[in-house]
């Protein structure tokens, strides 16, 4: 009998180690159902302790005033809100993932969308932090919002950048969150009928909302899923592009520059990228995952890091020509000595900058390098510390030098609470993803059913036994009787 | 039949029903659904109304818990005092006098409390011409000291005990004095009330001893020895053409500078049509305030003040022979006074009779006798002689003072050998110190009663001959205290308090109780001065100049004292506003320290790097002489002779002088030194070693240079404006050209979508002009602020953290030589406060809009709003906005967080600012801002609104030049203009349409478009400014924008 079949060899399978359906069940859902480990309380533990001296620090400074911070009179914002745009910056991948790699129908998604997304909550949470409690009277913060108030005709500012902020970060944060929670749906109803306990069961029955696992469930699930994933796409692009008109749309020089949004976009999905590595890296390993995230999943984002990596590359050295190009002196003199300067005060933040996001990424053009774990896990904390310098160096050096020399600030440097402010949020992200990781399962388990090619394996294997099959023994072992 | 209204069918045919639904249209209780009595479970929709419940039950509590009702301190009048409106501003006049100093005030009294003072303009009179210094402005808060000595004390056991009634103390002061031998001495700082004298004449068997603590008693004694009696005279800086100063700071510290800068200033304006201005020369050792304002400076050693005097003096004649190394520049400023003669005047600052012998010979050749320097009219701001006092301590050590009496000086502190003062004063039985504070003369005394501040008591003083300035109490006195005048008549056996003596003295010599009140309310009386005068005498001219060659040549560093604009001799130094003012040429508060030259930082292994310039921690130098050693962090300033060290006196104050100053500095003091005729306020051969030490040094600015930003700071040579005089109002057209190539409209109106305030001209515009040609950068107008708009002090650790507050600073940029950055070209001064900007940059980006634009030009600043993102600072050009980074005025939501111990820990001086009795200075018209919150200049927005009113009350139109602001009454050089500019008549409006050839904004090409014109500083030197213009180098084409031009293109 000839082979009628054509086997594409192209792509390897995204899940190793030819899983059937149940086996991907009892996988996913054995960290979530089994007892928390050794590690996993340690870690939860330490994160709690770090949240909780972040706590302390925010409760001093709100209540002893901003002063408990060492921003002065030139240079207004510094750590906070250096790590504002961090975070956002790194909320940005999850969003990425399960949104336009939706579009595109990137199959490999399926493995890591679900960690990924929740790390976009987290960080987005993390990063709200901190134009909040910036604020010198926090208890006025509603002012920022918009609502009909008793205080006569006021109304907020809708020319102020940090107003476009409150509604950019605010939708961000609410159709990340629907879109997360809209993928969990399949994936609790599943835990709520494996729960034994009874809590379990009112905890993951409650969460599901009901889900039946109907085909009119299913289908207006993946419609859901589409509209959202429809919806994220732009805000992708949107969010960090209205966080950069902080700066862009001001006049300090440093800040005043039109390739902000676009910079800001590339260096968010660069960073996001990386935390996303920082995070799988351990998880896959932790959890015993690795044959759901594999080296190909880590190789994918590395090369996304190398592309996004290089662009923001390119973006540095554009600002840098322009502003020696352009006839602008006080930009010039904001690029030239307060940056490139390596021997200016901050000089040294510029190249630590360069030398985190440009260089060292270009290491993954090298196929080993991208598929090297300990590699990528280092390359993924140098490159967010190369982020954060990215917007400390955007931040500081601009206003520390800008028009009036008579204004030229003293060293700003942070205090103990603006550190430990900052990692407070490690804390609370972390807490937020160990708890996440202990209670929802972290790859989405209805999802890569879809990229499962147990069918296609099964079909396979039948179809080689069958061809060596004689028709009689077909007809016998099958059954089959063709009007014998 | 009656007629039947009706509204609706419902009333007409259900008229029962109805009204009862009308009746419950609006129900006044809580509609509980079918509640009655049944309680909560059995009504007919418990769910809801339990929420209903809930809501209000929350809602109240919140309301109850939340809303604690402060307890207000505010007492009605029981009968309201004639005159007396409760909330309306009442002025009085008055006279600040400290140390010789007058200045003419008007106190304005807001609710019985003296708040602010304001200049007292009188029209036509030759000293109450307006403007006032920063120790006048900040000695309202003097009166509300808490370290002043609230009543009558008496030592018993070397301790301080109160005596509770003044007739107790004047019995014991009477006995005491009674059972002493010896004489009677009163020791006071310069006296110029004229009843005081006076009185001190009437008091048998006195012997009065006037001491300065910075003495010019070589000034007077060379006087006397050149013929004009022991007298300074007026001098005439406004018709003088040249004025050469050797040393002597007359617009900061020198014998009346607000008098000297009012008259500087009318030389130095300048008439664009005819442009011409006087010449000023300094000749000096370290960079003072004064010498910041010449046009051309030379530097020297401190000890070859003599041989320039002599140099120039013969350089006037035929022959010279310079003996000094700058013999050249002496050479043309003597030639210029030649030229001159009959306009010029030489000032200069020693207290070496033999060289001011010199000085008066030099005024004579140039003919200044009888025109700029008038001995006809002799002025008594200073008459203390120095052996006068050390005669005294002579006398005391020798046991033949039975009884001293202090007031105002305090030699302890101030007298070069002071432990002889303190172990001489030992040996006198009685002593009495009426000094305000527990300073330190009169912790040593054995009685101590002290004087009123002078808001709170009367008074007068004669400045010069023929003036008479009365000063009035403002306020009942705070304390138990009383004049020493009173006292002094009380001991000398009269019964009358000085009060009804001054009344009397006055009523008599005016004739009648109405003169005398014209003159209280005036504040200043002038009559054609009597007297003085005497003819030049040139005999001790020989005897001084051998004297001076004489000198021993000096090799190796030297140190001169001089005096800050803030803390002077530091008779005030317990003031918060003055220690938190920055020195104008250092921008340092809260210390003193050595200025030392580039050369001598080189020698002593400083290095001028980013880490000197961008940290506060500065090298600490010893300086010893002698047993004289004192320990100084450093700051390296251009311009200094190579060889000097420069440290500010006035520092190093004890306990008794307040939190504020004690322990703040080193007290400098110990290294003048007596010569046998006069202290000498130098030292010739001080060590100084570096200590390879740090110290934190609080500076409001950090960079020195102004980068050659034109856009900035323009400054030029008078040779060149005259040359190119339209430069700057072409560098202006070509931005707008610039401008107009890439749009159209108008440069104005495309700046903003807003509706331009400019086109709305029947409008009010408020703009501001700041002259950066007659300011001298004095800060009077920092302290003004201050008082007027209640900007908060926050102490030395916060400026360290760069958190000052103030709302108006006066920016100070070296212009040095491009090859040698010691030779300092120029200094200029730029005062910087809210530009007021109509597309103001600040405006757009809060979030809540707590920052807008008013009609009428101003950026204003809403408090209640502000949420404290300080996005408006950070986008602000100037960097005028500031945030409370701290509660440091205890008007914080957060009760009781200033006993902050973690980061930030405020200062003494924060809680002293917010003592009950230090927060009596605050004006109530100006809300006092809460922590968390940005502030900024306001341009006086409280003086605005009360003019207005002031004009609705008297049914007019408000003019163009009604209101002022706190900075311009204060400023004695008239280089703040304020008004409304869309009124012709204004004088803001004067000021631009006259000065457009120096007229420019400040970072016009940011297009923020800012009220504040500034106009250029122009030097009086042939020098031609290479930077000027720019058309100069041979065919280079000037970039289209000026914001375009590179550094290198623009620096060469």
């Amino acid at each position: 009998m000839a082979l009628l079949r054509y086997e594409s060899q192209v792509r390897p399978a995204l899940v190793e180690g030819d899983k059937d359906y149940h086996q991907v069940t009892e996988d996913i859902c054995r960290p979530v159902e089994a007892k928390p480990t050794r590690a996993w309380w340690i870690g939860f533990i330490v994160s709690v302790l770090v949240l909780c001296f972040g706590i302390l620090s925010v409760t001093i400074e709100v209540i002893y005033g901003t002063g408990q911070w060492n921003l002065n009179k030139t240079v207004g914002w510094g750590w906070d809100i250096t790590n504002f745009v961090w975070w956002i910056g790194i909320g940005h991948a999850g969003t990425l993932i399960s949104a336009i790699l939706l579009l595109f129908r990137q199959g490999w998604r399926t493995g890591v969308n679900r960690a990924a997304e929740a790390m976009t909550i987290f960080a987005v949470m993390c990063a709200g932090q901190f134009p909040i409690w910036h604020m010198g009277r926090v208890w006025n913060a509603f002012f920022v919002l918009p609502y009909p108030n008793t205080r006569g005709p006021l109304w907020v500012n809708f020319n102020s950048p940090l107003l476009w902020d409150v509604f950019a970060i605010s939708t961000y944060f609410t159709v990340s969150l629907l879109f997360w929670y809209a993928g969990l749906l399949p994936d609790l109803a599943t835990l709520r009928d494996r729960a034994k306990k009874k809590w379990r069961k009112l905890f993951y029955g409650v969460a599901a909302f009901g889900w039946t696992g109907s085909t009119k469930h299913w289908q207006r699930h993946e419609a859901l899923s589409l509209v959202l994933a429809g919806l994220s796409t732009p805000l992708v692009l949107s969010v960090h592009t209205i966080v950069s008109f902080d700066f862009a749309t001001s006049v300090v020089p440093g800040w005043h520059t039109t390739i902000f949004p676009p910079y800001f976009v590339a260096g968010a999905i660069f960073s996001g990228f990386a935390m996303v590595q920082t995070l799988l890296v351990v998880t896959r390993k932790v959890l015993g995952l690795q044959e759901y995230i594999t080296i190909e999943h880590i190789e994918v984002m590395n090369k996304i890091i190398v592309l996004t990596g290089s662009i923001v590359g390119i973006a540095y050295l554009t600002e840098l020509f322009i502003s020696w190009y352009g006839v602008n002196e006080y930009e010039n003199f904001a690029f030239m000595q307060n940056r490139l300067n390596l021997f200016s005060p901050y000089g040294w933040s510029y190249w630590i900058m360069m030398g985190c996001n440009v260089l060292s990424p270009q290491i993954f053009w090298f196929r080993k390098m991208r598929r090297n774990l300990v590699l990528t896990f280092f390359m993924s904390i140098l490159i967010n510390i190369g982020m954060w310098f990215e917007r400390f160096v955007i931040i500081v050096t601009s206003v520390y030098r800008d028009y009036l020399p008579s204004a030229w600030s003293t060293y700003y440097r942070p205090t103990i609470w603006e550190v430990g402010f900052y990692m407070g949020t490690f804390g609370l992200f972390f807490t937020c993803y160990f708890l996440f990781s202990k209670f929802f399962p972290v790859i989405a388990l209805a999802e890569i059913k879809h990229i499962l090619k147990k069918n296609g394996e099964n079909y396979k294997e039948k179809m080689d036994e069958i061809e060596h099959e004689t028709t009689e023994e077909f007809g016998q072992k099958h059954g089959h009787d063709h009007g014998a | 039949m009656d007629n039947k209204y009706w509204q609706s069918f419902g009333e007409v045919n259900d008229p029962e029903n109805f009204r009862k639904q009308s009746q419950d249209e609006f129900h006044e209780e809580l509609p509980f659904e079918g509640f009655d009595d049944k309680g909560l479970i059995d009504a007919k929709a418990p769910r809801r109304d339990f929420l209903k419940y809930l809501g209000f039950s929350t809602a109240a509590a919140t309301l109850a818990a939340s809303c604690k009702v402060p307890v207000r301190k505010a007492i009605p009048y029981a009968n309201k005092p004639e005159n007396i409106i409760p909330g309306e501003a009442k002025y009085y006049a008055t006279t600040y006098v400290q140390d010789g100093d007058v200045v003419p005030v008007l106190a304005k009294v807001r609710d019985a409390r003296p708040i602010k003072l304001e200049e007292n303009v009188l029209p036509g009179s030759s000293y109450a011409m307006g403007g006032t210094s920063a120790r006048a402005q900040a000695s309202v808060l003097d009166l509300y000291d808490m370290y002043r000595l609230r009543h009558p004390q008496h030592k018993v056991n070397g301790k301080f005990e109160e005596v509770p009634s003044f007739e107790q103390m004047d019995k014991m002061v009477g006995d005491a004095m009674k059972a002493a031998s010896g004489s009677v001495v009163l020791l006071t700082s310069t006296v110029v009330s004229p009843t005081t004298k006076d009185i001190i004449a009437k008091f048998p068997n006195l012997k009065h001893v006037q001491y300065d603590a910075v003495s010019h008693s070589g000034m007077l004694l060379a006087n006397e020895a050149c013929g004009f009696g022991r007298t300074l005279p007026s001098y005439k800086f406004d018709i003088a053409k040249v004025i050469v100063s050797l040393g002597a700071d007359f617009l900061g510290t020198w014998l009346s500078p607000v008098e000297f800068a009012k008259a500087y200033a009318k030389g130095r304006k300048i008439e664009e049509k005819n442009p011409q201005m006087s010449k000023h020369y300094q000749f000096e050792s370290h960079l003072s305030m004064t010498g910041s304002n010449a046009d051309e400076r030379f530097t020297h050693r401190p000890s070859e003040t003599g041989l320039v005097a002599l140099d120039l003096l013969s350089a006037l004649g035929v022959g010279f022979f310079p003996t000094t190394s700058i013999g050249k520049a002496i050479k043309k400023v003597a030639d210029e006074l030649n030229a001159h003669k009959g306009e010029a005047l030489v000032v200069c600052g020693s207290n070496d009779k033999n060289i001011q012998v010199i000085v008066n010979a030099i005024n004579n050749a140039i003919g200044a006798f009888g025109k700029t320097i008038d001995f006809s009219v002799p002025v008594n701001y200073r008459q203390g002689i120095d052996s006068d006092m050390a005669q005294l301590i002579a006398d005391m050590e020798a046991g033949s003072v039975g009884t001293l009496l202090i007031y105002g000086a305090n030699p302890a502190y101030t007298w070069p050998e002071a432990d002889k003062f303190k172990s001489a004063l030992k040996k006198v039985k009685v002593t009495v110190s009426f000094n305000e504070k527990m300073d330190e003369t009169t912790s040593l005394c054995e009685y101590s009663i002290p004087n009123h501040h002078y808001l709170e008591s009367w008074g007068d003083a004669s400045p010069k001959a023929g003036i008479t300035c009365f000063i009035q109490p403002t306020i009942y006195p705070l304390f138990k205290t009383r004049s020493y005048q009173t006292s002094l008549l009380r001991w000398s056996g009269s019964n009358q308090d000085y009060e009804t003596y001054f009344k009397e003295y006055w009523i008599g010599k005016f004739g009648g109780t109405d003169a005398f009140n014209k003159v209280l309310e005036a504040g200043v009386k002038e009559e054609t001065a009597s007297g003085g005068g005497g003819s030049y005498n040139g005999a001790a001219v020989a005897e001084a100049s051998s004297a001076i060659a004489a000198y021993p040549k000096v090799t190796g560093s030297e140190l001169v004292l001089y005096q800050k604009v803030s803390i002077g001799t530091g008779s005030q130094a317990g003031n918060p506003w003055l220690q938190e003012l920055p020195d104008p040429v250092t921008k340092a508060t809260w210390d003193n320290y050595a200025m030392i030259s580039m050369a001598k930082a080189k020698e002593l292994g400083i290095k001028l790097d980013n880490d000197y310039e961008y940290y506060p921690e500065k090298p600490v130098i010893e300086l010893s002489f002698g047993k004289t050693k004192v320990e100084l962090p450093v700051l390296v300033i251009p311009g200094m002779n190579a060889e000097t060290i420069a440290v500010a006196l006035g520092y190093g104050r004890n306990e008794g002088m307040g939190k504020t100053a004690a322990g703040v500095g080193i007290n400098a003091y110990p290294f003048a030194s007596y010569n046998g005729s006069s202290v000498m306020y130098r030292v010739t051969g001080v060590t100084a070693t570096n200590l390879h030490k740090k110290y934190r040094l609080a500076q409001t600015q950090k960079h020195n240079s102004y980068e050659n930003r034109k856009e900035v700071v323009r400054e030029t040579t008078l040779a060149s404006f005259k040359k190119e005089s339209n430069v700057i109002p072409e560098w202006r057209k070509e931005l707008e050209d610039a401008f107009y190539k890439n749009s159209n409209g108008s440069f104005r109106a495309n700046a903003t979508l807003y509706p331009d305030a400019d086109t709305r001209s029947h409008e009010i515009k408020w703009g501001m002009s700041i002259d950066m040609n007659t300011c001298t950068g004095c800060n009077a107008c920092v302290v003004a602020c201050h008082a007027e708009n209640n900007v908060p002090v926050v102490g030395k650790r916060e400026v360290l953290r760069y958190h000052d507050m103030h709302w108006l600073r006066i920016d100070r940029y070296f212009v040095s030589d491009e090859h040698n950055p010691d030779d300092l070209k120029a200094v200029v001064f730029q005062p910087m406060l809210c530009q007021h900007c109509d597309n103001a940059p600040c405006e757009n980006v809060c979030p809540v809009a707590a920052t807008n634009h008013s009609a009428e030009g101003f950026n204003q600043m809403t408090y209640n709003r502000c949420i404290g993102t300080r996005y408006c600072a950070n986008n602000c050009p100037y960097k005028v906005r500031r945030f409370n980074w701290a509660d440091y005025t205890g008007a914080d939501s957060f009760p009781d967080n200033q006993d902050n111990q973690l980061i930030g820990k405020l200062d003494d001086v924060v809680f002293q600012m917010n003592d009950d009795l230090t927060r009596m200075v605050l004006n109530p018209d100006v809300t006092v801002r809460s922590r968390g919150v940005i502030e900024k200049c306001s341009f006086c927005v409280q003086r605005t609104q009360a003019a207005k009113l002031e004009a609705k009350k008297e049914n007019r139109m408000l003019g163009g030049n009604d209101v002022k602001t706190a900075c311009q009454t204060a400023c004695p050089t008239n280089a703040i203009v304020f008004g409304n500019s869309h009124d012709k008549e204004s004088d803001i409006y004067k000021v631009r349409e006259n000065n457009k050839q120096r007229g420019f904004y400040v970072l016009e090409q940011l297009h923020v478009l800012p009220n504040i014109t500034y106009l250029a500083k122009v030097r009086n030197t042939d020098e031609e400014d290479k930077h000027w213009g720019g058309h100069h180098e041979g065919g280079e084409v000037k970039e289209t924008m000026p914001a375009a031009t590179k550094p290198e293109e623009t620096t060469h």
